[in-house]
């Protein structure tokens, strides 16, 4: 089995959110969502905002939300570099819900169409979306078992 | 000797300097402390992404061009060198420190093989980084301003963009950073570092700087996974898929990357700065306390000879009138 472990890591600028070894990993990259299994062979692929799940050695399932940014997949290292990332349990549902509303309130009132602005909500959106689902399925996850 | 009273003032005003100074060092602490948190927090991802950077940079996708990033040009006339220094003096040798390390490796550039007429430029960040145009006379490119507090990437966006700009427009052949790494709090390291074009044999070539230490702020077991790269370079060359193409992941990848860089570089100097600042003022607040000490004893003898002066008076009149 030795060969069959990815050495994975995901940091962001502000942190390692997670440093393991892993069986598999599922991403959702702009070209939708990928799932690297150990030879992959390397890739280069930017994300969108959304869930990761990986796989650990022990089988147990993780699930992360995603901002956006980069993944690097070598021969048996993927290195995720996020904008933003969380993992599910350190993610407050309740509030992850109360800031999309808010950013969505934020959208309606925008008056003057102002590009910067709007993409900026925008993103703040699909984000905060990204981690309530990271949420939900982390915990359907833990139901299952 | 001086008069007691000469004395006395300047054990005065030497222990208003020291107060001083003993002060500019507690700042110095508390803005050191937040300073190296915030470099320390991003190291890991300055890191593996300038690892990633290199690896792209490396990727052997049948010899076409992936990006103009990433190519080299034959001839280097320009060279664009971003030097991050500090806002204010009293830090020791921070500054004078990484000046003269990069004038030196322009030197050094500049002996190596051909002799080039390579024109150095600089952009600047931090005001006490006029002193290369100063004292060396290098022209000046660009001079940011350098907030003080603890920053955000935003401060080095415009950086970043102009000097892509620049190396695209072919303005520079070839960007530098000059930054103050940080080790630790007793040590920090002026280096010179290859930005522009983004090459994994770049290295050391040009920087001037040899052995370990010329390795910008990377662990230990990424040198030496380097180092075998490096001997296995050429049959170690991957073939990258890229998603959704290599022109729009390169596209956005790289300025990211180039950002995040000079970011790192420029926590690392403010986290050097505040130390050296800490270990200078703590210097000259010792260096306060042994001259009071000394003047101190100074005084107690110019004392006591006006004493004994005053006795040998009184009892010579005293003498005189028996």
């Amino acid at each position: 089995m030795a060969d069959k472990i990815i050495h994975f890591e995901i940091v962001t600028p502000k942190r390692v959110v997670l440093k393991e070894e892993v069986m598999q990993i599922t991403v959702p990259t702009m070209m939708g969502e990928i799932t690297v299994l150990p030879n992959h062979i390397p890739l280069v692929a930017s994300l969108q905002p959304g869930v990761i799940e990986i796989k650990k050695k022990d089988g147990l399932p993780e699930v992360m939300s995603v901002s956006g940014g980069f993944i690097e997949v070598l021969k048996d290292k993927v290195v995720i570099l996020a904008d933003t990332a969380e993992r599910a349990e350190e993610i407050d549902e309740k509030r992850a819900e109360e800031a999309r509303m808010r950013a969505e309130e934020a959208k309606k009132n925008l008056k003057q169409f102002d590009q910067e602005k709007f993409t900026n909500i925008n993103a703040s959106i699909v984000k905060e979306l990204a981690r309530s689902k990271a949420v939900k399925r982390w915990k359907k996850s833990k139901n299952i078992q | 000797m001086a008069s007691t009273k000469d004395i006395q003032r300047r054990i005065k005003s030497i222990g208003n300097t020291k107060k001083i100074t003993k002060a500019m060092e507690m700042v110095a602490t508390a803005k050191m402390r937040r300073s190296i948190e915030a470099v320390l927090k991003t190291r890991t991802y300055a890191n593996l992404s300038w690892a990633t950077v290199l690896n792209l940079s490396q990727a052997d996708n049948s010899g076409e061009e992936l990006h103009p990033l990433l190519v080299k040009k034959d001839k280097i006339k320009n060279v664009g060198i971003v030097l991050f220094a500090s806002n204010r003096g009293l830090c020791g040798g921070f500054n004078t420190a990484i000046v003269n390390k990069v004038h030196e490796s322009i030197k050094k550039h500049h002996h190596k093989g051909e002799p080039m007429e390579a024109k150095a430029e600089f952009i600047i960040m931090g005001k006490k980084g006029l002193a290369v145009n100063k004292y060396y006379g290098y022209n000046l490119a660009a001079d940011f301003p350098k907030q003080d507090a603890v920053s955000e990437v935003a401060e080095v966006m415009p950086i970043a963009k102009m000097i892509i700009n620049d190396f695209l427009s072919g303005k520079y052949d070839k960007v530098m950073v000059a930054y103050t790494d940080f080790i630790n709090v007793a040590k920090q390291i002026p280096r010179v570092k290859q930005l522009l074009p983004i090459d994994f044999t770049a290295d050391d070539k040009y920087l001037g700087i040899v052995g370990e230490d010329s390795r910008i702020g990377i662990s230990k077991e990424f040198i030496k996974a380097k180092d075998e790269k490096h001997l296995e370079e050429k049959k170690n060359k991957f073939y990258y898929t890229f998603e959704p193409s290599p022109q729009e992941v390169l596209d956005k990848i790289i300025p990211r990357l180039i950002e995040v860089q000079l970011f790192q570089a420029l926590l690392e100097s403010n986290a050097s700065e505040h130390s050296a600042r800490m270990a200078s003022m703590h210097k000259a607040t010792e260096a306060a306390g042994d001259l009071v000490d000394e003047l101190t004893l100074y005084y107690n003898k110019a004392r006591q000879a006006s004493i004994t002066a005053e006795i040998a008076e009184i009892s010579a009149g005293a003498n005189a009138l028996k």
